[in-house]
């Protein structure tokens, strides 16, 4: 693989080359890329705004008694559900249909009435597209890490402005305020647990000696090549700050001991070699609880993935953030999407899902599985306040945030546990995803269990008993939106298995295993006897997790059947305890997955589509650049290529077509084609075998239809965007263009169809319709019979190597064509694949993909495409040759087709198709719950048997922050022990030293001048004021200081 | 008398004070600008600086009667205690230390070790690393570890955390950063890295 890792923080999206671990600013800088905002008036909601507070009672009797005038006016208060609801506040938000200006006149004559304003919303968005016309741009840019470094961490500047798009009323929301309050940590600083006895490591950028806010800071070490300990960014304060401030902006757990490891630079660079030097010490010193607040796309550094596993089995309770690459899908980062580690995702102060937060599933499955459900929680990390990096607080966004909420609320809830032999990485993880309160509305790949809930999580993590635990803890692939994307499209004979990825919990021990095999037990009388269910599991459960892999199917009885069955799997869990005698001696969990889905009949061939996934590739491991050569700070293809991450909007919109989707996770050998009208091939840039080459065009004689989306791939760009690695001294080569070209052209030539070399870009309109075409190909070669369009574009090709811009004619990008055999397939391709790519899409073409699928399911021709002036006579492939493999690629080495041989690569042998083995179902006669959720808890804690002392229903007390506010911020109600006066900084003494020093002059004068003086006036006048002052001295409050 | 006359100036008390004053601000940022330099100091030492460690080696008496033993607590199936035996998990006794009698456990295990001290299951290179004859190899090292690794030696207390400590993968076994440079062969307790594998 190639030396190049990425890694980057979670505070932005950064990829450097060569493990420069990026690590994100908080610090907002404003970005080449413009920041928009955008008001927009928001039709019938209105902010009264009032002389003085009032209760919510009174604010709405004045607005009742103004409009009563008015009464045909229909309008109504609209609710305001937050902590402050509660207390008295200066407006309301009304929501008035028909609003005419009249109508606003008698609220505006109310006595108590200020102002009657229309409500805005507010949108701020990336001003994204960045004009691919800037000559010069090519020349500066992919030489080196630092370069990309730089753009892409403006990018991601921007990003933790905007939040939550589901927000409706985003005025009321920019409150920052004190996590810790609101999660209700003071509950249990009141019964005396403030994370004392807990070691807590923040890995970041450091911490200044002696800042205010921190009572217990151990030890700072350094593991960068700066000579220093203190943090120039403000990142490493700030999540230090959220973890244990003890005053100002109040962390979860000020008594914990701090260890600050400084892992980055003030340039925000990092490597992974740093890290492993760090964690082994972070192993020595035992501790307890691990913050980072980085991550990378690379879960190939196995030294670093190794490593964390280390950590975890060395029971480090590891938190990280889940990266800040929302809102697309398939943005997951490493580390937080490992097994073992709590990755938490962020939202917003009204429990919307972050913008930014990263999500979809995991991609180290694919193509053959199915990823893992992450994050594992959410919680606040929008406007969140945490220190300064000198003093005071600042409120800053990003999942950089949500995870040291999370890891301050862990380092809090370990010290709240007696025996600190139960708290592990599993046991922790256990209690946090139990508790979790769910968000309505919000998917698992976005919002994993829920909202982190402190109390809850406290409760049950005092009465664990060690057990094994499933996430998610049962199947429900009715579950709308929860389950999503498994809830899209109900499951039915003769389709691909569904697959899902649950993670086993082990809190009994580090490692484990499962104890014989899983049971699949059907329900009778809910139908449990329709579907087959095949499990695979990880052999080991180490370190404290492990997968169980779900596979279910349809059997073949119900073919044209339609309904529920349900049933569950049995597994159980066992792990090594220690023992005194000769005899082994394990520890034994069970756990039930209930199992329940919908089942239909079949749908016609002509409904179903597959999605080659098999031959898609991508980073992690090796370097496959983007499809859009202009997206120069994301030069990475890293989010899968899969119909739940990047191309999600284009599974939902063909799901709303009524198409069924399902994935190829296999050679192209593997599949029943008499069972599928089309199979698409987007972007692919594996090679094919050549059984499988034979085989696609026997189907395709058989009726099978084809669809590609090819994508560029021209030699002198790929030589031009490699880029010198300052790190290794080394070149760093794309293995394929946007797509694999050569190999796509392998496998179309038999029709006489192939893609060139060419490399354009530009707009058109086909079909009534905007089209960007982004990085993509045109089309070399067609049969004759076959339709093509050609479009004028630029020659982006040239506009990269040569900057020079040339507009080309009739640049062939789309063709159609229909094989002559009897009930033969067709075959659609098309140059470019971005605008169906979720991942910087501009305009979307899935009206193209519509008209695509009509022409190849069922036959239609689109006459707006045929009939249209663009359409051109089928290029013979004469005047262009086809594009050559890149010299000297070594796509071998991540290729699952190819094997390094002399001279040339090689095709491997054509590996056998998986095969399931079905489980032997088990029957009961027995009916399971139809709410699987609410049924299926964490096994065997008995939340009630701990008793919190003081839920009261509490509201934390908040006021806004006015805009010039800086840090200061009292504590309602703070309960923060210890030194507060003991260490204030150098400044105290030194004032006092002033203070008395000017005291002392003071008296040294007045000395002077009544010796000087004592004939003229009676002393004992000025006796008693001699004495006062005296007195005074003292104390040090002498006001004249 | 013209002392005291001059004290009684208003001047005379404000450059009194000034003075002061001004005494008074250098020392205290002195004092502030010593204590960076203390630390700065103590990270840019110079290259035969030796590492102040403390380790101390129980020489060879390994047979001692302990009751309590701590041990790798990290593997997958395998773990090695204090006193360098190797056992199965299921062997671990209650007190930490491996089943002497189980037949899985064997006292200083260099099976996967190669010559230069790099093994590719990590307890037994703590194992072996135990071994008392290794403790003059450990010994140099420690004289003569990079400084990245200063941070790390210096708190090691024992033979024991030594090598558990030395064990580990660390900077010195990757290549390119994400890439070991012998993945058979990791774990080294040894001076020398990793050897060095071709991509």
């Amino acid at each position: 693989r190639p030396p190049f890792v990425v890694r980057c923080c979670s505070f932005g999206l950064f990829y450097f080359p060569f493990l420069v671990i990026f690590f994100c600013s908080m610090v907002t800088r404003l970005p080449w890329r413009c920041l928009m905002i955008i008001l927009l008036s928001l039709f019938p909601e209105y902010i009264v705004a009032f002389n003085g507070y009032f209760t919510a009672k009174a604010r709405s009797h004045f607005i009742s008694s103004a409009l009563r005038s008015a009464e045909a006016l229909d309008w109504h208060i609209v609710l305001r559900e937050n902590p402050a609801s509660d207390f008295p506040s200066d407006f309301e938000v009304v929501q008035i249909r028909q609003a005419s200006h009249s109508s606003l006149l008698p609220l505006e004559d109310h006595p108590y009435i200020k102002r009657v304003t229309p409500q805005r919303k507010v949108f701020r968005t990336l001003k994204y597209m960045a004009p691919c016309n800037n000559v010069t741009r090519w020349t500066q840019k992919w030489q080196s890490s630092r370069p990309l470094r730089r753009t892409s961490l403006s990018l991601a500047s921007g990003f933790w402005h905007a939040t939550g798009r589901h927000s409706r009323r985003r005025l009321l929301r920019a409150i920052p305020r004190h996590v810790a309050q609101i999660l209700q940590a003071d509950v249990l600083w009141q019964m005396g647990h403030t994370g004392s006895g807990v070691k807590v490591a923040v890995f970041d950028t450091g911490l200044i000696e002696k800042h205010p806010h921190f009572k217990n800071v151990k030890e700072r070490t350094n593991w960068t090549n700066e000579k220093t300990l203190d943090d120039g960014l403000g990142h490493g304060t700030f999540v230090a700050g959220v973890i244990a401030s003890m005053r100002e902006c109040q962390g979860f757990a000020p008594d914990s001991e701090l260890h600050i490891f400084r892992v980055f630079t003030n340039n925000q660079v990092s490597y992974t070699s740093w890290f492993l030097d760090a964690f082994n010490y972070a192993i020595l010193k035992k501790i307890d609880v691990l913050n980072l607040s980085i991550g990378g796309p690379d879960f190939m550094d196995h030294p670093f993935v190794d490593k964390v596993w280390e950590l975890t089995a060395n029971r480090v309770i590891m938190v990280s953030a889940i990266g800040n690459d929302g809102p697309l899908y398939g943005t997951l980062n490493n580390p937080a999407d490992q097994m073992d580690v709590i990755g938490v995702g962020g939202i917003d102060f009204e429990d919307n899902i972050a913008r930014f937060s990263s999500r979809g599933m995991t991609t180290w499955e694919l193509p053959g599985g199915y990823g893992r459900v992450k994050p594992d929680i959410v919680t606040y990390g929008s406007g969140v306040r945490g220190s300064g990096m000198k003093e005071g607080c600042r409120s800053l966004s990003g999942t950089s945030v949500a995870s040291p909420v999370v890891a301050g609320a862990v380092t809090l809830l370990v010290s709240t546990v007696l025996n600190r032999e139960l708290v592990n990485p599993a046991s922790m993880k256990q209690a946090l995803i139990a508790s979790a309160r769910r968000l309505p509305g919000v998917n698992m790949f976005e919002q994993g269990h829920g909202k982190l809930d402190l109390l809850r999580a406290f409760q049950i993590l005092n009465s664990y008993k060690p057990q094994a635990s499933l996430s998610p803890s049962y199947i429900d692939l009715t579950e709308c939106p929860y389950m999503w994307p498994y809830c899209s499209q109900p499951i039915y004979y003769g389709g691909m298995p569904t697959i899902v990825n649950v993670t086993i919990l082990n809190g009994m021990g580090v490692t484990g295993r499962i104890l014989d095999k899983p049971i699949w037990q059907p329900y009778l009388p809910q139908n449990g006897d329709h579907i087959d269910v095949a499990v695979s599991y990880s052999p080991v459960l180490w370190p404290w997790a492990g997968y169980l892999a779900v596979s279910i199917s349809v059997t073949k009885k119900s073919a044209s059947w339609e309904g529920i069955a349900q049933g569950h799997v049995m597994v159980t869990v066992s792990s090594p305890v220690r023992n005194n005698s000769e005899v082994d001696g394990e520890m034994t969990s069970t756990v039930k997955l209930p199992v329940k889905v919908k089942i239909v009949p079949t749908p016609p061939r002509s409904k179903r589509v597959l999605w080659d996934q098999y031959h898609n590739l991508r980073y992690p491991p090796g370097y496959f650049p983007r499809d859009n050569l202009c997206m120069k700070n994301d030069p990475l293809d890293w989010n899968g290529d899969h119909i739940h991450t990047n191309f999600r909007d284009m599974y939902q919109h063909l799901r709303s077509m009524g198409y069924f989707v399902e994935v190829l996770g296999a050679p192209i050998t593997c599949f029943d084609a008499s069972q599928y009208g089309t199979l698409m091939m987007v972007d692919s840039e594996e090679e094919y075998f050549p059984e499988e080459i034979t085989k696609l065009r026997r189907d395709i004689d058989k009726g099978l239809s084809l669809i590609v989306f090819s994508d560029w791939y021209n030699i002198s760009v790929m030589r031009k965007v490699k880029f010198y690695d300052e790190n290794t001294r080394q070149w760093w080569m794309p293995d394929t263009g946007g797509a694999n070209v050569p190999a796509l052209n392998d496998l179309i030539s038999v029709w006489g169809m192939a893609f060139s070399d060419g490399l354009y870009e530009g707009d058109f309109t086909m079909k009534m319709n905007q089209v960007y075409y982004a990085s993509g190909c045109s089309i070399a070669k067609f049969p004759e019979e076959g339709i093509v369009i050609a479009k004028t574009l630029k020659d982006q090709g040239l506009e990269v190597l040569k900057q020079e811009t040339v507009v080309v004619e009739g640049v062939p990008i789309l063709g159609m064509y229909q094989t002559p055999s009897e009930g033969g397939g067709r075959i659609a391709l098309y140059g470019d694949s971005n605008c169906i790519d979720d991942s910087h899409r501009q305009k979307d073409c899935f009206w193209l993909l519509d008209a695509l699928l009509q022409y190849t399911s069922y036959s239609l021709t689109p006459p707006s495409l045929t009939h249209s002036k663009s359409r051109v006579a089928p290029p013979a492939g004469s005047d262009r040759h086809l594009p050559e493999r890149l010299e000297g690629n070594h796509l071998y080495r991540y290729s699952k087709v190819l094997e390094a041989h002399l001279g040339d690569p090689k095709p491997r042998p054509l590996p056998a198709c998986p095969h399931l083995s079905w489980s032997k179902p088990q029957p009961l006669n027995e009916t399971a719950p139809s709410n699987l959720w609410k049924h299926q808890k964490l096994l065997s804690v008995d939340m009630d048997k701990v008793v919190l002392p003081n839920i009261r229903n509490y509201r934390p007390q908040v006021r806004p922050l006015s805009p010039g506010e800086s840090g200061a911020w009292d504590i309602p109600g703070g309960i923060m022990p210890g030194r507060y006066n003991q260490e204030v900084g150098q400044t105290i003494p030194m004032f006092a030293f002033l203070g008395a020093m000017v005291v002392l002059s003071f008296f040294v004068v007045q000395l002077t001048k009544s010796k000087n003086k004592p004939k003229r006036r009676k002393p004992r006048v000025k006796r008693p004021t001699y004495f006062q002052q005296q007195q005074l001295a003292p104390t040090g409050k002498n006001p004249t200081v | 008398m013209v002392l005291r006359r001059l004290l009684r100036k208003r001047w005379v008390l404000g450059v009194v004070f000034g003075l002061s004053l001004i005494y008074f601000l250098t020392s205290t940022l002195k004092q502030e600008e010593r204590t960076i330099l203390d630390r700065n100091l103590l990270e840019a030492r110079d290259p035969d600086h030796r590492i102040p460690w403390k380790v101390r080696f129980n020489l060879g008496n390994s047979s001692r009667q302990i009751t309590q033993c701590r041990n790798s607590i990290q593997g997958k199936t395998l773990l090695t205690d204090e006193l360098g035996y190797v056992c199965d998990r299921n062997d671990l006794l209650v007190n930490g230390c491996c089943n002497v009698n189980a037949p899985s456990s064997r006292q200083y295990i260099c099976k996967s070790c190669l010559a230069n001290g790099c093994c590719n299951i990590y307890e037994h290179c703590v194992s072996c690393c135990l071994q008392p004859d290794k403790q003059p190899l450990l010994e140099s090292f420690l004289n003569r570890a990079a400084d990245g690794f200063q941070n790390l030696f210096t708190a090691v207390e024992d033979h024991f955390e030594l090598c558990l400590a030395k064990c580990r993968t660390s900077s010195q076994s990757v290549q390119h950063e994400n890439t070991y440079r012998n993945p058979q062969a990791k774990y080294c307790y040894g001076e020398s890295p990793p050897e060095l594998l071709p991509i």
